[in-house]
């Protein structure tokens, strides 16, 4: 096996056992599925007991159990009761929440919730509509077939369809997911460098292997953990979503969002992890790490606030730029993506500009950390770091 | 035959390394002796390729050692590094591996290595749960696993018990046995001069003496004779022929009651000018209990030729 390849699977074989990955890995599939879950848990109210009295119940139960729309998260059960005293009984005993009595009193415990209360006062309106019409006349079926009206249809300026809610929550949910790995698995690289060069390991391991496999071998192993977590969260949020009919139908194209998030995933990790790796090399001790981190932290946060107001305006002008400009574009453009259809050159020349940046970072990375790696005590300042003198 | 040739190294205005140059034969235990930051570590990271020297150059069989020869060399430097959270074995097979053994092999020299060094109860357990001789063990290990060609430890014998001493110059002598040049740096003379066939003294970057340590035993140039006499005259070391180096009324261990039984108790360490006559005016004087030439140590060696 080669040393690269030797390097990489030691670091995923160490890293997956730790504690810390593994509950992590846990915890986010968990949130993750109920997130995508969340609309069906929450809608658990949505199954109303109502109680009827009168002459008018026939109608008012069949004025009821129309308004619930094939496939809806909605169900109305419906009792009968022989008069208002035994209504009122089963009101007190909660047995139902609301009854009608006559189709003309509303008897409830307290103030009849307001999803239960259009639900009633339609059905109320259907059915009194009804009777007044055919009261003055007009034929019954007709009167039911006038009441036939289709639902309507939404439209959204901002967005597409029906669908921008849901797309919304995808980017959303895109830009975290992006941002936490990013932020998670560049750290272990930084923090797998420091632990090499202060420990001194890295004396012993760069006279079996070279720099940069040592560089690549940890890069790769690392990404392929946060490829494999992305993948895990990607897999869970789609199935949970698609088992618990949260979301009936996903947008067109969600696949494809989800699919570009994961190749944004891997270029920002190659840039990020580069600079992360660079920069840890100058330092010697795990304290010292998050000082000397700092702007590249910092950089990583702007791209992610960034993203997240691209959530709101897609087409703005500072977030339609710089989802082209890298690294911004790694964490805005997939954003972009998923609220809106981005033309294809757009999207070309992001990947593209990202892939030069990475591959510069990398580049960079790479020297400096091969420079840097072996010098320890002091901190290496970056200008002897980048200076060709070794 | 390792060979290191002229090495310079300078550190902005500090001068590291001024030349240093030694040859450890196939086989050789080679002890390098120095004071703190005379350049003994940097000598052993250029040998290893982990620093690169200003001047110079390191030959391994009378070729210029590069990455790949080096791959061949087993190295321990001197500040340990161990992955604190992998496990014994699994430590020392990784290692084996980057060495460029196959799994298999290295799973087995792992293994013998372990049984060898006595850790076959902790091959489980992670390097951070090991307690600092057994960690150096791992250490050992970890240099030893892939069978090389030159051993390079710096300071191996520091923070050992007697026992571990004795495990570890046990190992080394196994693989001088099977010809490999072992170069080690220590503080503790006693041991270099015990293991080591040949001895290095380097001082602010340079090699101020080297040999066996009889060469250099030999190289001093005063020859002491120690003679212990007792029931003498007080004063009668005075006749001595030659230079009196100390001279001590005290019996070893503070033996008095011996001393009363034997009478005055005298000993005397000399340059003598003429060792016969020397002997001839202490047997006159008392009863001889001792006369002999006095082998300096090679902690006294390294005093002299330091100071």
């Amino acid at each position: 096996m080669n040393a690269v390849a030797l390097v990489a699977r030691r670091e995923i074989s160490v890293r997956s056992r730790t504690k810390g990955y593994r509950y992590g890995l846990l915890v986010t599939a968990v949130l993750v599925a109920v997130l995508a879950a969340l609309p069906k848990l929450m809608g658990g109210g949505t199954d109303y007991t109502v109680g009827l009295v009168g002459t008018q119940t026939d109608r008012l139960q069949a004025a009821l159990t129309a308004q619930v729309q094939p496939g809806a998260d909605l169900t109305i059960k419906v009792t009968r009761y022989a008069g208002e005293a035994a209504a009122r009984k089963a009101v007190a005993d909660g047995d139902v929440e609301a009854a009608v009595v006559e189709n003309a009193t509303v008897i409830s415990k307290t103030v009849v919730g307001r999803g239960l209360s259009v639900i009633l006062d339609t059905a109320h309106r259907m059915v009194a509509t009804e009777e007044n019409l055919t009261a003055a006349g007009l034929d019954p079926a007709k009167v039911g077939q006038a009441q036939q009206v289709r639902p309507m249809k939404e439209v959204t300026l901002n967005g597409s369809g029906e669908d921008a809610t849901v797309r919304t929550v995808i980017a959303v949910t895109i830009v975290v997911i992006l941002f936490m790995l990013l932020m998670q698995i560049c750290t272990w690289v930084a923090m797998g460098v420091v632990e090499e060069k202060g420990s001194r390991i890295v004396e012993i391991l760069l006279t079996a292997v070279r720099p940069w496999q040592l560089l690549a071998g940890k890069v790769i192993g690392l990404g392929v953990l946060g490829l494999s977590q992305i993948l895990v969260i990607a897999a869970v949020g789609l199935v949970a979503a698609q088992v618990t009919g949260a979301v009936p139908e996903l947008p067109d194209g969600t696949y494809g969002v989800v699919a570009g998030a994961i190749v944004w995933f891997l270029l920002g990790y190659a840039f990020y992890a580069a600079m992360y790796a660079a920069i840890a090399s100058l330092v010697s001790r795990q304290e010292e790490l998050s000082g000397v981190l700092t702007p590249a932290t910092m950089l990583l946060m702007v791209s992610y606030l960034i993203g997240f107001l691209a959530v709101q305006s897609p087409d703005g002008t500072l977030t339609h730029v710089l989802s082209i400009v890298p690294p911004f574009s790694g964490m805005v453009m997939p954003v972009r993506a998923a609220v809106i259809e981005v033309p294809l050159w757009e999207t070309g020349l992001a990947m593209g500009l990202m892939l030069l940046a990475a591959a510069v970072m990398l580049l960079a990375g790479g020297r400096i950390y091969q420079r840097a790696v072996l010098r320890t005590g002091a901190r290496v300042r970056w200008r002897e770091a980048l200076s060709s003198a070794s | 035959m390792l060979e290191v040739d002229g090495l310079r190294k300078r550190y902005g205005d500090t001068v590291a390394l001024d030349g240093v140059s030694l040859t450890v034969g196939p086989g050789e235990m080679f002890g390098f002796v120095g004071a703190n930051g005379a350049g003994k570590t940097t000598t052993m990271r250029i040998v290893m390729g982990v620093l690169a020297a200003d001047g110079g150059e390191v030959r391994w069989r009378g070729r210029r050692a590069g990455f790949e020869t080096r791959r061949r060399f087993g190295y321990m430097p001197e500040e340990r590094g161990l992955y604190a959270k992998m496990r014994v074995a699994e430590q020392i097979e990784y290692f084996g591996m980057l060495g460029g053994m196959g799994a298999e092999a290295a799973r087995r020299s792992s293994e013998a290595l372990i049984e060898r060094l006595g850790l076959t109860e902790r091959r489980g357990d992670n390097v951070d749960s090991l307690s600092l001789g057994n960690q150096q063990r791992v250490q050992l290990a970890v240099a030893l696993i892939h069978e090389p060609e030159v051993l390079v430890l710096d300071e191996p014998f520091s923070g050992l018990d007697p026992i571990a001493v004795d495990a570890l110059a046990a190992v080394l002598a196994e693989r001088t046995a099977a010809g490999v040049p072992v170069v080690f740096s220590s503080h503790q003379l006693d041991l270099v001069e015990r293991l080591c066939d040949s001895v290095g003294i380097i001082k602010a970057g340079r090699m101020i003496a080297g040999g066996t340590v009889s060469e250099l035993r030999a190289r001093e140039s005063r020859k002491r004779l120690r003679v212990v006499v007792t029931g003498a005259e007080s004063g009668w070391a005075d006749r001595l022929p030659g230079e009196i180096i100390s001279k001590t009324d005290r019996p070893p261990h503070g033996d008095f009651a011996q001393a009363e039984a034997t009478g005055r108790y005298d000993e005397v360490i000399l340059t003598p000018a003429d060792d016969q006559e020397v002997l001839r005016v202490a047997t006159s004087a008392g009863r001889v209990q001792h006369f002999g030439w006095q082998e300096p140590s090679l902690a006294e060696i390294f005093r002299e030729v330091v100071a």
